[in-house]
Formats: C-alpha cells, sequence, structure tokens
C-alpha cells in the first residue's frame, strides 16, 4: 500500500475502482435470525460481483441432500421451470417461465443482459404448465404432459373449488379443472389485472390462496432496484394483494416488500408468510433478504429503508413518515440468496429436525463475491415463528470451484407423501427429495 | 523553395470536430444533472447517462483520429495545455459514468453533478481554446508536397 501514498487524484479513483470490485462478502451466518448484521452502506463505481456460468446437469449428476435423504430427478429437459404445485391426487403441476423481456432502458441494462445470459437467467421460458403424473408415488412419474400452454410468464397458482387460477405477469387468469384432468383446452378468464406496465421489472407474480380459499394472496415485486426507474412506476408495486377469489376484487394487503417472490400460508394458524427480496448495489452484505410473517396494512421499508429503520440514501425525495413505519422482518436469510420459494413442513416427512418450519429455496444471485445462496435451506420455526440457525437441505448446485453452476433452485413444495420437490430453473429440472428406505 | 500561390492553404485537422461534439455531449449532462437534482425524475438521470456514455464513445473516435492527424502529418506539435484540458475531462468523465450506472438519486448527487461540474469548467477552456489538441501544421512550405 505504499505506492498509494504518492498517487495523485486520479490514481486514487482507479485504486478505489480496483477496490470495489474485490470487497468480499462476510460469514453469511452473521445474517440469519431476527437481527443480521449490517455493515455499514457502500456505493460503488462498479458494484462487487461474480457471475458463475450455467452449465446444467450432466446424466446422474444432482445436487446433494443429507444421509438419511435420497434426491430423484423427477423430470429433466423442462423449459425454464419455476414454480412446482402438487395436486391433491398427487400430480404435481410445474410452472415453465421465463420474464417476457424489457427494453434496455440505460447502458447499463445491455451490461447486465450479459450477465443475465451468462447466468442462465435468460433462457426462454415455456410460458406453459406441465403435468407430472406419479401415481405410485415412487418419484418416477408415469407421464409428463403440458396441462396448459400459452401463457403470459406464469408464476404462482393455486387450485381451489375446481378452478385453477395462474398468476401470469399482467393478470390472474382461471381454468375450470378438476384434479385427473391432463388437458386444459378452454381459455381461462381473466379474475384480475397485476401490474406489469410498460416496465416491468420484478415480473414474478407469486400466489396463494388463504386457508378457507375465499381470497388469493399475490405478491408482486418493485419495477426497479431502488427506484431508479422513477418513483411514479412504483406505484402498486413492491406489494402484496388480497384477491377476492370470487369477485376479483382486489386491495393491497401489505406494502414496502421489495419483491415478495414467494408466499406460504403457516399450518395451524393460517398466517401468511413471505420470503422477500431485499435491494442490491450497497454492498456484498446488504440487504438480507427475508422470510417474514406479513401484517394485513404493514409496511415493510422499500423503498425508503431496509430492516426497519435504515434509510437508503438512494430515494430521494425521502419520507421519514413511512421510514418510521417500516416493520423489521422476521428473520433474515442474509444477502444476497434470492430467495424465490417458500413452504412449511408437514411435521417429520423427511426427518425429525425438519418437523416444524419452512423450506426456502435460494435461487442466489451474481451480486455478492463470494457467492450465497444457491441451495434449499431450512429455517426451523419455535413458537410459530422462525427461530435459530438454519440446515442446508439441497446442496452443491454450484460446482466447488464456484465458477459454474448446475442448477438454481426456485419453487419447493411437498408432495402427498410429504416428500419435498424442488424447481431448478437452470438444470431445467424438476427434483424430489425422500427419505429414504434400506439407505436407497 | 518557394510556395505557389493557391497552395497556401492548411489541411485542416480532423479531430477537433470529434472532440468539440464528444465535449458538448459531456457538458449537456451537467445541465441534465441540474435537472434531476431540481426535479427527481429519474428519465433525467438517463439523459445524463446517455450523454456521457456518448461523450466517451465521441472521445475515442476522437483519440483516432488524433492519430490520423498525425499519420497524415497534418498535426504539428502537441499543445500540452489543451491536451491536458481534455485528457483529465475525460478521464473525470469516464469515472462519471461509472458513478452514473448507480441506482437513483446518488447517481447524480453529489458525486455525479460534481464530477459533471468540473468536466465543463475544463471542456469550456478547451473548447474556447479551439478543440485543439496540437498545433495545425502548414503544408506546401516543406517537404510534404
Amino acid at each position: 500500500m505504499i505506492g498509494t501514498r504518492v498517487q495523485a487524484a486520479s490514481g486514487l479513483m482507479i485504486f478505489a475502482l480496483v477496490a470495489a470490485c474485490s470487497d468480499k462478502g462476510g460469514d453469511p451466518s452473521k445474517q440469519y435470525g431476527p437481527n443480521p448484521d449490517l455493515p455499514e452502506a457502500h456505493q460503488y463505481l462498479v458494484p462487487p460481483m461474480s457471475v458463475p456460468q450455467a452449465v446444467g446437469w450432466k446424466t446422474g449428476e444432482t445436487p446433494t441432500v443429507p444421509a438419511g435423504m435420497r434426491i430423484q430427478a423427477m423430470a429433466t429437459g423442462l423449459m425454464h421451470p419455476r414454480i412446482v404445485y402438487p395436486l391433491p391426487n398427487g400430480d404435481i403441476l410445474v410452472v415453465e417461465a421465463n420474464g417476457p423481456g424489457t427494453k434496455p432502458f440505460r447502458p447499463k441494462d445491455y451490461i447486465s443482459g450479459k450477465v443475465k445470459a451468462r447466468a442462465g437467467a435468460s433462457d426462454k421460458g415455456g410460458n406453459r404448465i406441465t403435468l407430472l403424473r406419479d401415481a405410485d408415488g415412487d418419484g418416477v412419474p408415469e407421464m409428463k404432459t403440458v396441462l396448459v400452454d400459452h401463457l403470459h410468464s406464469p408464476y404462482g397458482v393455486a387450485w381451489v373449488a375446481d378452478t385453477l387460477y395462474v398468476a401470469n405477469t399482467d393478470a390472474i387468469v382461471a381454468f375450470p379443472f378438476t384434479p385427473g384432468q391432463t388437458e386444459i383446452t378452454v381459455p381461462g378468464t381473466k379474475l384480475a389485472d397485476l401490474p406489469a406496465g410498460p416496465i416491468n421489472h420484478h415480473w414474478t407474480k407469486s400466489m396463494v390462496a388463504s386457508p378457507d380459499g375465499s381470497k388469493l394472496y399475490v405478491g408482486v415485486g418493485s419495477n426497479s432496484n431502488i427506484t431508479e426507474n422513477g418513483i411514479d412506476i412504483e406505484e402498486g408495486r413492491a406489494a402484496i394483494y388480497e384477491v377476492d377469489r370470487l369477485t376479483g376484487a382486489k386491495r393491497l394487503y401489505a406494502t414496502g416488500t421489495r419483491n415478495p417472490t414467494n408466499l406460504a400460508i403457516q399450518p395451524g394458524t393460517g398466517q401468511l408468510f413471505a420470503v422477500v427480496n431485499e435491494r442490491d448495489e450497497i454492498g456484498p452484505d446488504l440487504v438480507p433478504d427475508y422470510l417474514t410473517s406479513i401484517k394485513d396494512g404493514g409496511f415493510y421499508g422499500w423503498p425508503y429503508s431496509y430492516w426497519g429503520q435504515h434509510e437508503d440514501v438512494r430515494v430521494h425525495p425521502q419520507d421519514p413518515a413511512m421510514v418510521a413505519k417500516a416493520i423489521k422482518p422476521d428473520y433474515g436469510l442474509s444477502s444476497h440468496v434470492a430467495a424465490l420459494g417458500v413452504v412449511f413442513s408437514q411435521g417429520e416427512t423427511l426427518s425429525p429436525e425438519f418437523a416444524n418450519g419452512a423450506f426456502v429455496g435460494e435461487h442466489g444471485s451474481w451480486n455478492r463475491d463470494p457467492l450465497n445462496g444457491y441451495q434449499v435451506i431450512f429455517v426451523p420455526f419455535a413458537n410459530e415463528r422462525p427461530s435459530g440457525m438454519p440446515i442446508p437441505v439441497l446442496t452443491d448446485f454450484l460446482a466447488p470451484d464456484k465458477k459454474t453452476v448446475h442448477g438454481r433452485p426456485v419453487g419447493v413444495a411437498l408432495d402427498r407423501t410429504g416428500a419435498l420437490v424442488v424447481a431448478d430453473d437452470v438444470g431445467n429440472a424438476v427434483w424430489r427429495v425422500s427419505r429414504s428406505v434400506d439407505g436407497k | 523553395m518557394a510556395r505557389p500561390i493557391g497552395r497556401s492553404r492548411t489541411h485542416a485537422l480532423l479531430h477537433p470536430f470529434f472532440v468539440g461534439l464528444g465535449g458538448a455531449l459531456l457538458m449537456a449532462a451537467l445541465f441534465t444533472d441540474y435537472m434531476y437534482t431540481s426535479n427527481s425524475l429519474s428519465q433525467w438521470a438517463n439523459f445524463s447517462v446517455w450523454l456521457i456514455t456518448g461523450g466517451l464513445v465521441l472521445a475515442l473516435v476522437a483519440t483516432i483520429f488524433l492519430v490520423i492527424d498525425v499519420a497524415l502529418g497534418r498535426a504539428g506539435p502537441i499543445r500540452w495545455l489543451d491536451f491536458g484540458l481534455i485528457g483529465v475531462a475525460a478521464f473525470l468523465s469516464l469515472v462519471n459514468v461509472f458513478v452514473h450506472t448507480r441506482d437513483a438519486w446518488t447517481s447524480v448527487v453529489p458525486t455525479g453533478i460534481t464530477l459533471s461540474t468540473i468536466v465543463t469548467i475544463l471542456l469550456l477552456a478547451a473548447g474556447l481554446r479551439g478543440w485543439c489538441v496540437t498545433a495545425i501544421k502548414s503544408v506546401g512550405r516543406g517537404e510534404s508536397q
């Protein structure tokens, strides 16, 4: 560092540029739980990142699961599978989709397009739902067929009262559907519009039905990282809606949730939970993504602040009243894990340690070095709230050198046998994790 | 050897046009930065980053034409003051374009608009001096014809 003392101002700037690129993330375990360690926010010339190259899985390769469990590929060769949704009869719906694509706004958008393509995030989505039928429950489907095609960037699905609700990126569409059916040919009817707009930055619309089936909760992501596309187009974004299932009337249920990528209802309490992806580009350890219970009318900070009252200096004009209102989330998942899937466990179907808690699919992101996420974890619960350190369930999506990535987990679900089903949108596979029988 | 009448003209340098064009874009970014600070409308910040990007592309083009000017023997000796003003402005603009890739308010305030202001002052000086990095060499006086 002797050299830097004699650097001219220009030299220091180059030094700052290089230093920015090598700002390494710390130990993610310091950011799990209700009080994550939050370092000071930094602004960079080039934000730290690390982009693994997507390579997919070779035949026979799988993610790693803990001892006592086995993993099978239920389906391969899919088109960007995002969500898995088991039906009561055992059939599993697989939503294959990617974003509708956006036009570049700034020079930066061309660069991020290249980054996305390298990481396998730009592959064409199927815009369809595939049905997997595994009638004998051995994890090997006897049937794989397209249930419904030509959807518009679908993501969330919910089956209530012989109707399949599909959250396309711009609307909830309802199809008459009885489990057992293997094809939907009638056109869907629109239940409610969803914000999609000319800009549709976070395109996924996550969805879950209320316990009584009368409401659908829909997660809508923000239209930017941190309002850089203008505050006016954030109207109705970064929010969770409550949609009446029969009339389609909708209201904002919670706001300030930057990207509520998935929702789940806690068994027993009926409480709505969400996994939310937080903002980027203020450091490798900011801001932790989170798992939280969602309060009716609650405001969770975006864009004004994060993790309660930590103001974001990039937002102008600021709103101190909103900052003061911001609710601290229940549980930090550490930064840039990109949690995209969440499902509650149903007793000891996989292992006694997974009796009470939630599985979270961490897609992983490139906004951090070293990479974080790229795994499915189990978050234990106590007193109906997440509590304690998470347990890795599916790992080794990344190659050991972290330069290449085989797959990236998205949606997670439990099938009727209690096995964990995971969508993998880079491996283009659906994985099933079950308790191993006789060491198999 | 006497200069024939009618050949006493000089060949115009090629690079000043591109320096001036790029300089105009970089200076315009100060205006759009100012607009963004006054109304927080993100489109002004988008204008800024495109203007600076365009200015840098033209800086590259200008550099190529400077090399051509030298290669064609049109350029006289380097005018170091102008070279310095323009060179520093280009370097600061390179830093500035990275600052402007940040998201929202801090892409402009405070660092971005500060750099845009410094760049504009440097370029005003260079522009009033004629956007020339080198002296103009007159032809026909020597061995070139």
